[in-house]
């Protein structure tokens, strides 16, 4: 099964042809400039932070204006409020860690953004995640270096985790290695009832084995760490982190036309024309850590 | 449909019984190998009149009695002339020898007809095979689909993608026949190569309005490839060593020259010659594709012919797992001459086209694999009749009935020893046409064919209708499934019915021009889901459901024809108009694999396209081939795309401009070169840019579509042929063909996208991709003996 990948990158290459890529510059219109809201409420054990941003031309590539004179409030069913107060003027909106610990499974939660006489928000629910069992790994050579790599052999890990019965649970998986999250856009594993669609039938299955070693960024060697964190996400979130992919690796011959990435962040007044970007989740994270071994690798087949 | 037949062989009877005039027909072949010519022009000098051979080789026109002067008339052929004595109805078949090998003899000057000028179709390329096989080829390998490239009205999405587009339409919108039956996917790896094979096609004739009433089912353009029917004079062998195919075709007479066959075979060997570098993780790769051609025909009698005719490709990658697909089709046909007025040919065909994934082909794994297979397959019969009933008017009639079985997907998942079977349930359809048509001469300067096509089509059950809320629905977003209901086997599920007039007429204007006129409309019910830039193999075809309505395409087309220098120079301008109603689109992430409510994903529109094109072409001399130019618009409007507001289809290029040109010396070498300029297609980009989780995404402020265009593309492609006296052991010949692709070493782009920066994903940038970056040169090796 390991050696599929081998091969698949030899017939990537002996069809690559003569084919290439080339940075250019074009001249594009630039857009209204937007507020962005990056969200994520869990319930690791950290300070909570909920990042305000502008929109900039798409490409300038000067680090985007903080908003730090906007009113940001998580509530729960019961109207509870958890503010977060932007300390630093950095756009950074924090709960502290000490008030973390109320997020209660299948209680929805609800995040107001108030910026300039606008006011914004977006509904998310704190789903049950199942635990990660192991992570396994197993030792192999490759023929030659793969793309952007100069390494021949490593090992190739995977987790299992078993998706509880009951259609509609998604997931998102997120590796760090080496104390570096594994961030590109290209590579987000996302999996809806453990496989990578719906109609998948793989509803209360063990996670399906492209998902499961999804925690590559290239070989893992002897000493190496890495942090396996399993987010339950909601379905639109799935959606959006679905999109994010997408719009992140769209180009060569089977592109398809680039599309916005919705939101689920609304304008309380629904007749307003100023809208906002970005997306607000909860989700409970279960976690599992492991350090490369050779002593303990799988036996390569 | 039956009554319609019996009325139309009444009809006829009762105009044979008052004719007074006596008839000629028969069969006109190629001297050198007994093949049935196409498209032959006869014509009476006496009565300044004539008529052309069918697609079989056939003619019959009727006359008074009297003894007349035929000229008959074939590019690439020259020209013959015959006497012959009418006082009863008469069959002569003739034969005609191609001009390499008459240059000897005295060639009767006369008045040459000319298809450009006189026949009625328009907007129609024939490309020889001769010229085809001339062209430079992509690595050295003729290719058909590539070499029509190179005519007015046809582009690609860009290099390297499959299909083609016929003024304006989608790759899915050509009917793709051979002989007689259709194509569903004419590419070979991905597209690069498509999957005739140069050695066993006799005749390429692409149809891109004024289509005739016979044909139906597709509503931008018939691509009509027809198989050699095999040397029914000697044996011959053909074949030829490429850069990415080994070919071998084999042809023979049987039973005294009653009959003939041909078999034609390609593979690629590139995995052959891998095969000892690859380690032992490699060793049980396969990476090939092939193709297998046959036909047979066999000669009853005078007025009964059967062909059977076969083709069988596949592309396969794998080891453990495999990914493969191809196409096959089967076609059995049988001309029959009722009488010397009336030629009959009916078809019954099979086609299937279907592809397979699995994870684990040896079964070796039971803890984890994933196996996964679709196809369409379709059986059909397809009567069609020719009455000449006098020369003045041809009428031609019949019909089609086509089965279809669509499986979206059929998988099987296995995670951690569990096993699930993933089956979306298969999809049946009834696709019938009837036709008539007639090709009216109404005097020495008008002639016209008009005709009607009705067609019906049934979507039928077994199978899962599914419903949706149209009226609740955001424009642009996916659906609400409110139900799903199952339908038993044989219940109508839904139902349409379309009549689609065709038109068309010649105005002559002289001895060497004439303008035509055109009109058309076609229905197309079966629909390639493919929302990616070039199509994948991986593409699915529906059939039109209850949500999913048919496309109808209504097309007029203005030309002016002009000859020049006796026919040695062809000119003709067209403008065309053409717009498009039910155009399938898609919402954004569209799941379109495995999907049971696939429907919801899609979004209908509506299309127009409209353009001008002009063409040169220079048929005699050394010195030979054309130029056409094309100025064209395609445009989609789509409810929830681009603010509801026409775009830009992604297949638009404003200018396309080729040139063929080959060299001929008459001695041992021969040169050809072609170019293409054409506009870049085009491209959607964002206007802003968010961070989001140290991610910088992009965001369309306006949610324009197409509103960029990407670079123009050009190429120069040049080739070489050495003519050697022999291929081996003095007997034969054989050639060396020496090809460049892309000489002047241009990234041409395919796409421009934008993307994250690979080391900072904060930052962005655009991206130019090409798919062929470099200078392609080749070397084949062609034998016949």
């Amino acid at each position: 099964m390991k050696s599929i990948f081998i091969k698949l990158l030899f017939f990537a290459s002996v069809i690559g042809l003569s084919s290439c890529e080339d940075v250019i510059d074009i001249d594009i219109q630039d857009g209204v400039e937007q507020l962005v809201i990056d969200a994520w409420i869990t319930n690791k054990d950290e300070d909570q932070v909920v990042k305000l941003s502008l929109s900039q031309p798409y490409f300038d590539n000067s680090t985007p204006r903080a908003v730090t004179d906007a009113t940001v409030i998580l509530f729960d069913e019961d109207s509870v409020a958890y503010p977060f107060i932007d300390l630093n003027q950095t756009g950074e909106y924090t709960l502290p860690r000490e008030a973390n610990g109320f997020l209660k499974e299948n209680k929805r939660y609800a995040l107001y953004v108030k910026y300039k006489d606008q006011e914004f928000a977006a509904l998310s629910l704190y789903r049950p995640v199942p635990k990660i069992d192991s992570i396994a790994y197993e030792f192999f050579e490759f023929p030659f270096a793969g793309q952007d790599s100069t390494e021949t052999s490593g090992y190739f890990a995977e987790f299992y985790a078993n998706d509880p019965i009951g259609e509609g649970d998604t997931y998102w998986i997120r590796t760090t290695k080496n104390a570096n999250l594994i961030n590109n856009a290209a590579s987000i594993s996302i999996s809806y009832d453990g496989g990578f669609s719906p109609g998948g039938g793989t509803d209360g299955l063990t996670f399906i084995l492209p998902i499961r070693q999804s925690i590559n960024d290239g070989f893992y060697q002897h000493g190496d760490s890495l942090d396996v964190e399993l987010w339950s996400i909601t379905p639109d979130a799935y959606l959006y982190l679905l999109q994010v992919r997408q719009e992140s690796a769209n180009g060569g011959i089977f592109a398809t036309p680039p599309a916005n990435i919705p939101t689920n962040i609304f304008n309380l007044d629904s007749r307003s024309e100023v809208k906002a970007l970005g997306f607000f989740g909860i989700s409970q994270v279960s976690s599992l850590s492991a350090k490369i071994d050779s002593t303990k690798a799988r036996p390569s087949e | 449909m039956k009554k319609l037949l019996l009325l139309g062989f009444f009809c006829l009877t009762s105009f044979v019984g008052f004719s007074q005039n006596v008839s000629l027909s028969g069969y006109i072949r190629d001297a050198s190998n007994g093949e049935g010519m196409i498209g032959v022009s006869i014509y009476v000098q006496e009565l300044q009149t004539g008529t052309q051979t069918n697609a079989y080789g056939f003619y019959s026109i009727t006359l008074p009695p009297g003894t007349y002067t035929l000229n008959l008339t074939s590019i690439g052929y020259g020209q013959q002339t015959q006497k012959v004595s009418l006082s009863e109805s008469l069959t002569r078949d003739f034969e005609m020898n191609d001009e390499a090998s008459q240059l000897q003899e005295v060639v009767v000057k006369a008045e040459r007809e000319d298809a450009n000028v006189k026949s009625l179709e328009m907007s129609v390329n024939k490309v020889e095979m001769k010229t085809i096989k001339k062209m430079p080829a992509f690595m050295g390998e003729v290719d058909v689909i590539r070499s029509i490239q190179f005519l007015p009205g046809v582009s690609s999405v860009g290099e390297g993608a499959s299909g083609f587009n016929v003024r304006g339409g989608g790759i899915d919108q050509n009917l793709v026949l051979l002989d007689e039956a259709p194509v569903y996917n004419s590419s070979h790896l991905f597209g690069l190569f498509s999957v005739f094979n140069p050695d066993a096609v006799k005749d390429v004739k692409l149809i891109k309005g004024g289509i005739p009433a016979n044909y139906g089912g597709r509503v931008s353009s018939i691509l009509d490839v027809r198989m050699k029917e095999g040397n029914s004079k000697k044996p011959e062998f053909t074949g030829g060593l490429g850069t990415i195919f080994s070919r071998f075709a084999y042809e023979r007479p049987f039973l005294e020259g009653k009959g003939s066959f041909i078999v034609a075979l390609r593979r690629s060997y590139i995995d052959v010659l891998a095969k000892p570098f690859l380690n032992e993780d490699l060793k049980g790769s396969q990476f090939y594709f092939y193709d297998f051609t046959a036909k047979g025909n066999y000669k009853i009698n005078n007025n009964n012919t059967v062909f059977l005719s076969g083709y069988f490709g596949r592309d396969v990658f794998g080891a453990d797992f495999g990914f493969n697909w191809g196409n096959a089709t089967t076609s059995l046909r049988w001309n029959h001459v009722f009488n010397d007025k009336l030629f009959m040919n009916t078809t019954v065909f099979y086609s299937n086209y279907d592809y397979l994934l699995d994870s684990d082909l040896n079964n070796e794994e039971d803890q984890d694999s994933f196996r996964w297979e679709s196809n369409i397959e379709n059986y059909s019969i397809k009567p069609d009749f020719q009455y000449y009933i006098n020369p003045n008017n041809t009428l031609s009639f019949g019909g089609q009935s086509i089965y279809y079985r669509f499986n979206p997907g059929q998988a099987e998942a296995v995670s951690g020893g569990e096993s699930r079977s993933i089956g979306l349930p298969d999809k049946y359809a009834v696709e019938s046409g009837i036709y008539i048509g007639n090709e009216q001469k109404v005097n020495s300067r008008l002639s016209l064919q008009y005709g009607i096509r009705y067609s019906d089509y049934r979507y039928l059950g077994k199978g899962n209708k599914v419903l949706l809320n149209t009226e609740g629905s955001v424009a642009g977003e996916q659906k609400e499934v409110t139900d799903i209901i199952q339908v038993g086997q044989g219940e109508l599920i839904q139902q349409y019915g379309n009549w689609e007039p065709r038109f068309s007429a010649n105005i002559g204007l002289g001895r060497n021009s004439s303008i035509k006129v055109s009109y058309n409309r076609l229905a197309q019910y079966i629909h390639l889901l493919s929302n990616t830039t070039a199509s994948s193999p991986l593409d699915v075809w529906t059939p039109s459901s209850n949500n999913i309505k048919p496309q109808i395409s209504d097309q007029v087309a203005l030309g002016y024809f002009q000859n020049f220098d006796d026919n040695n120079y062809e000119a003709s301008v067209e403008v065309y108009y053409k717009e498009l109603q039910n155009q399938i689109d898609y919402t954004r992430n569209a799941n379109l694999l495995l999907n049971p409510a696939v429907e919801a994903d899609l979004l209908s529109g509506d299309g127009r396209a409209y353009g001008a094109e002009f063409y040169l072409k220079k048929n005699r001399g050394k010195f030979n081939g054309w130029i056409s130019y094309t100025l064209a618009r395609t445009e989609r409007l789509v409810d929830g795309l681009n603010n509801n507001e026409w775009f830009p289809a992604r297949i638009d290029k404003m200018h396309n401009l080729s040139l063929v040109s080959i060299f001929d010396t008459g001695k041992k070498w021969s040169f050809s070169g072609t170019f293409n300029f054409s506009s870049g297609t085009p491209a959607s980009f964002p206007t802003n840019k968010f961070i989001w989780q140290g991610i910088a995404l992009p965001h369309n402020y306006y949610d324009t579509r197409n509103s960029y265009r990407i670079p123009a593309s050009h190429r120069l492609d040049l080739s070489a042929t050495l003519q050697n006296k022999h291929a081996f052991f003095k007997k034969g010949e054989s050639e060396w063909v020496f090809s460049v692709y892309n000489v002047y070493n241009r990234r041409n782009p395919f796409s421009v996208y934008v993307r994250q920066n690979e080391d900072n994903f904060a930052q962005t940038e655009a991206v130019k991709y090409s798919v062929f970056a470099s200078i392609l040169p080749a070397v084949t090796y062609n034998f016949k003996f």
